[in-house]
């Protein structure tokens, strides 16, 4: 028997080649709006506005303090009767971007707060403007402590992209649902979905560590 | 050229500056020295408003520092800043750190500021190091990279925080001779430091600090003869010791 379903998976490859496409989608679109919201927020939150820092303090814990699932459900569910009504596809991908981009907003702060204060001081000293100062002066020194997390991030992201299948986008996981009723082999149909998130997922650790022991190195060899 | 009428400080509750008084004339070499958390160093930082003042007036090259108005850019291009830590630029070469401020602050075309970056380089000692990193300097060169980066905007003034405070002993000279060199050309500059020796070659004028107050200005020689005041005294019998 199971050397049939197993035949009958591999039929169904199509069916979750094009699941896969659809993450791909979902969390390519998320992580790249999520990177730039992140970075905005993150610019600021590591500023002098004690008020904006506040706010988007409040909005980060709000966000990380809330399972990702119930917020795909407010934004599918709930908003519509705020007037809102949402495809899920450009629901699951808002709901993606604004959770990646509070992770991304804690990282991007730490990282410019983790250049030295006198940096800032040189800078100021001659006369770069603060826009001059973040744009040649820390965000090139802070994308050192960014990356590596960033990089992480883009892997968790990818993930949790696996929760929007529960509004409907036809996302791998979903495929692999959809499968399972019709081959009730759970290891085989969810394994092969393990082993598409882990072909996307993959090269990106790979490349997260790879990023990570250069910085170090770099910096221990100076 | 800089004047210092009734700046007070706080920082919080703690008085840091004390009805300070100063004028600094065009080409002076003014060294500021005193016992650690005297407000030397806090002094000079005031000047290009790396440090707020709360009350009094300072005046450089005729405008108003701690004018909320004022455009600060254009008075701090005008002075060239020296930190105990040098502060470089880690990720740019010494000619990148020299570059950045003409090319974005003064709007100079990238080979202006270049040819005027090798001079300044060349002047500190560094010319054949344009294209090293920091990390790849010692902490002496990196100090006249410093330097190289203040001249390479052409200053009116150059301030100096304890320059050569976190070098180690056989480095100290080579900083010193470029300061040397500089105070002779005509520079005006204020340096906050413990080295006597150059106080005395180059300064016109030294100003003793304690407990956020001028104490005493004297010339060198007089000062490290005879000092006035009796925390003078005591402050040059505790360092002079060694």
């Amino acid at each position: 028997m199971w050397s049939f379903y197993f035949h009958e998976l591999m039929r169904s490859l199509p069916f979750f080649l094009k699941g896969l496409w659809m993450t791909v989608a979902v969390a390519g679109l998320g992580l790249i709006a999520a990177t730039i919201i992140g970075f905005i927020l993150g610019i600021v939150r590591a500023g002098r506005n004690k008020i904006l820092r506040s706010i988007i303090g409040v909005w980060v814990d709000l966000i990380r303090g809330t399972p990702f699932l119930v917020q795909v459900f407010i934004v599918f569910f709930i908003l519509p009767s705020a007037g809102i009504e949402l495809e899920a596809f450009p629901a699951a991908v808002i709901a993606l971007s604004n959770m990646g981009a509070s992770f991304i907003c804690e990282i991007v702060a730490s990282g410019i707060l983790s250049v030295p204060k006198g940096q800032r001081e040189a800078a100021t000293a001659s006369g770069l403007s603060n826009y001059q100062q973040l744009r040649y002066i820390i965000l090139p020194q802070a994308m050192r402590s960014i990356i590596p997390p960033l990089v992480g991030q883009y892997v968790l992201i990818i993930k949790d992209s696996s929760v929007v299948s529960a509004i409907g986008v036809v996302d791998v996981t979903r495929v692999g649902w959809l499968t399972v009723q019709r081959i009730p082999e759970g290891l085989m149909v969810f394994g092969l979905v393990g082993i598409l998130y882990f072909a996307i997922c993959y090269p990106l650790i790979n490349l997260s560590n790879y990023m990570e022991r250069r910085m170090t190195v770099t910096a221990t060899r100076l | 050229m800089i004047s210092f009428k009734n700046v007070n400080k706080w920082f919080g509750d703690l008085h840091v500056l004390k009805d300070i008084n100063l004028e600094v004339s065009h080409g002076e070499v003014v060294v500021v020295c005193g016992p650690s958390g005297s407000g030397k160093s806090t002094l000079i930082r005031c000047i290009n408003r790396l440090e707020p003042i709360q009350k009094g007036e300072l005046v450089v090259d005729n405008m108003n520092v701690h004018d909320k108005k004022i455009n600060m850019t254009k008075i701090r291009a005008e002075i060239g800043f020296i930190f105990q830590s040098f502060n470089l630029y880690p990720h740019m070469t010494a000619l990148g750190n020299v570059t950045i401020a003409p090319i974005r602050v003064r709007k100079m075309s990238k080979e202006e500021a270049e040819k005027i970056a090798k001079k300044a380089l060349v002047r500190v000692g560094l010319g054949d190091r344009i294209n090293h990193y920091p990390a790849q300097l010692s902490g002496g060169q990196q100090q006249r990279v410093a330097i190289a980066r203040g001249l390479g905007m052409k200053p009116k003034i150059m301030l100096f925080d304890e320059p050569t405070s976190a070098l180690d002993p056989e480095m100290i000279n080579e900083v010193l001779d470029v300061m040397r060199d500089l105070a002779k050309e005509g520079m005006t500059m204020m340096v906050v430091t413990h080295e006597m020796g150059f106080a005395r070659e180059v300064a016109s004028r030294v100003v003793f600090m304690d407990d956020g107050q001028i104490i005493e200005v004297a010339p060198p020689n007089d000062f490290f003869t005879n000092p006035q005041s009796e925390r003078g005294k005591h402050f040059l019998s505790s360092i002079l010791t060694h």
